[in-house]
């Protein structure tokens, strides 16, 4: 097409918010036990992070892996892409963040998650107790389904929070290759909700802007390239 | 619409929900264990007047002399819905109105996500009614695709032949329309035409309608959007084009505007009883125009659309009175 520059963003949202928010409806309801044994595995590994414990380096990102996935196949794969002809791109985005993740779980020195005190964990625990508490609120609270909540672990807007939550408690090497995803993400989503008109838009925006601000900050303060003592 | 509460309210109620946390969990199984909700949409109120198809104005297929009624049905958006069985079957009784009110054609493309399935659907469930008017697009780079595409849009819609195709908004206009004209030559397909909208390439579509032998050109034109007067309808009539409106109401932007003010009074000597019925009137009194094809989710609106078609029509003076009164509302 010769004229995408004469298209608004408006022009190109092809589905109503009500089709939109319904989608989590039909897929909660559809898989209500993976969904809430992920929410619950999230949990426990954000209750995880909080201390240095051994194996959380391989474990974390092993189940932040399982998660996408999910969140690829069963989610957007099988629920998003017949509303949005652009969604078979966002399963490929998808992709690449669960072989980072993996490649995270596997390699010989693995990241090390626990609280610093540091602005990065602030705003790391504040972006879990957003993905795992308040973002599901936001359905019942806007007046739709408790069915339709999105939920950590399966819908993508809180998974995504939460894995930059636990990238923001994480120190290591290469930290930094498991933000370009979730970041577009965050960019994606917050103009698909914008153009939707919902209020909502400008969080995964701000998510976003700290994830780099932190990012960079840790990056300065010699944080991401190396493990605690 | 959807209307989203305000930030105010949503943090009102956040400081209560907070203590709501610990048990949701077991609210959230409780919930899940359920079937999904059906939609909150209250079912739409029929007006109390009595479907009246004879009434419906029918306008001229200048190529054929044929005629069709002056009101479609568009599906961008609103009839993409998935696989959400609810929904399809709201959107199943929008088509059921639609068609008992009188309309036949309905327009869709392979650009509009599962709007075709969801025809699709609609039409087997109400019995592949013989009355429709079906009409796609073709929407693909390059024209050894078009022919795949056709046939499994032709697939998703659950017909044998369409009436009308359409290259969607000039994409690759030179490959598609020698294709769509054989097929009409070899009695695949009634009718050829080519789509653009928000007025965009205007001068490229205008070049292709003094070219090209089409029986259709689809473009945007309201109240609010009257550039088409000042070429393409003209143009169309010269030609002996037959014309499809859409976004009679911009994508929805003008009669949300609009709703809630007061309609003129002069609305009633032309029949119309809402602002809808009245941009509707103004589109179709347009001698070119050969039907507009407003979307619905509902089918309260479908048939008020539809109805919009019927009685007296607003004469010159009157249609500028009513861009008049839009601007100014
Ligand atoms: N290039 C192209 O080929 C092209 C481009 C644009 C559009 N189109 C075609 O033209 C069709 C129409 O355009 P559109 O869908 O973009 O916009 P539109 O028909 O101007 O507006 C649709 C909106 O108007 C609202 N509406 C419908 N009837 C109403 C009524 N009686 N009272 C109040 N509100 C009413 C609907 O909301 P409710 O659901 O609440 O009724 C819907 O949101 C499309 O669906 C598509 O088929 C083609």
């Amino acid at each position: 097409m010769s004229e995408w520059w004469s298209y608004s963003l408006s022009d190109l949202l092809m589905f109503s918010p009500r089709v939109y928010y319904r989608l989590f409806e039909g897929f909660n309801t559809a898989f209500w036990l993976p969904n809430l044994v992920l929410l619950a595995c999230g949990i426990v590994f954000a209750l995880l992070v909080w201390r240095r414990i051994g194996l959380a380096g391989r474990l974390v990102p092993g189940m932040l892996a399982i998660m996408w996935a999910w969140v690829a196949w069963g989610f957007l794969w099988r629920y998003y892409t017949p509303v949005n002809l652009a969604a078979p791109w966002m399963v490929g985005l998808f992709a690449v963040q669960v072989g980072v993740l993996i490649g995270h779980a596997v390699r010989p020195k693995d990241l090390v998650f626990a609280w610093r005190g540091d602005f990065s964990s602030f705003v790391g625990a504040g972006m879990l107790f957003a993905a795992i508490v308040v973002w599901p609120l936001a359905a019942p609270l806007s007046g739709r389904a408790w069915q339709g909540a999105e939920l950590f672990g399966s819908a993508p807007d809180p998974t995504i929070i939460g894995t930059l939550g636990m990238i923001l408690l994480a120190r290591g090497t290469w930290r930094w290759t498991l933000l370009p995803v979730p970041v577009a993400w965050c960019l994606i989503s917050s103009a698909t909700l914008w153009v939707m008109d919902q209020d909502i838009a400008w969080v995964m925006l701000v998510v976003a802007w700290l994830s780099v601000l932190g990012g960079w900050m840790d990056q300065k303060n010699g944080v991401t390239r190396g493990r605690l003592p | 619409m959807f209307r989203e509460m305000t930030r105010r309210a949503f943090l009102a109620r956040l400081a209560g929900g907070v203590a709501l946390t610990a048990f949701a969990p077991y609210a959230m199984r409780m919930a899940f264990a359920q079937n999904a909700t059906t939609p909150d949409l209250a079912p739409a109120t029929v007006p109390a007047v009595q479907p009246d198809p004879e009434n419906v104005l029918r306008k001229t297929i200048p190529s054929t002399g044929g005629n069709i009624p002056a009101i479609g049905l568009g599906s961008w958006i609103t009839f993409n819905v998935g696989n959400d069985t609810a929904l399809r079957d709201e959107c199943a009784a929008v088509m059921a109105a639609f068609l008992d009110e009188g309309g036949i054609m309905i327009d869709s493309s392979p650009m509009y996500g599962s709007a075709q399935d969801v025809i699709g659907y609609g039409l087997a469930r109400l019995g592949l009614p013989k009355s429709v008017f079906s009409a796609d697009k073709v929407w693909i780079s390059g024209g050894d695709n078009g022919p795949g595409q056709i046939s499994d849009s032709l697939k998703k819609w659950g017909v044998a032949q369409f009436d009308l195709l359409q290259v969607h908004n000039l994409l690759s206009w030179q490959d598609h329309l020698p294709i769509l004209q054989r097929m009409k030559a070899d009695g695949q397909l009634r009718y050829v035409g080519i789509t653009t909208s928000h007025g965009r390439r205007s001068d490229d579509l205008a070049d292709i309608m003094r070219r090209e032998p089409l029986d259709f050109i689809q473009i945007t034109y309201n109240p609010q959007d009257r550039m088409a007067e000042q070429q393409l309808l003209p143009l169309a009539q010269d030609r002996g084009i037959a014309v499809i409106i859409n976004r009679p109401f911009q994508g929805g932007r003008l009669t949300e505007y609009l709703a809630g003010k007061p309609v003129p009074d002069f609305a009633a000597d032309i029949g119309a009883q809402s602002w809808a019925q009245l941009i509707l009137k103004f589109i179709i009194s347009h001698p070119a125009v050969t039907c507009a094809i407003p979307a619905t989710t509902r089918v309260n609106h479908v048939r008020e659309n539809v109805r919009a078609a019927h009685g007296p029509m607003p004469d010159a003076a009157l249609r500028a009175r009513i861009a008049k009164a839009v601007a100014e509302a």
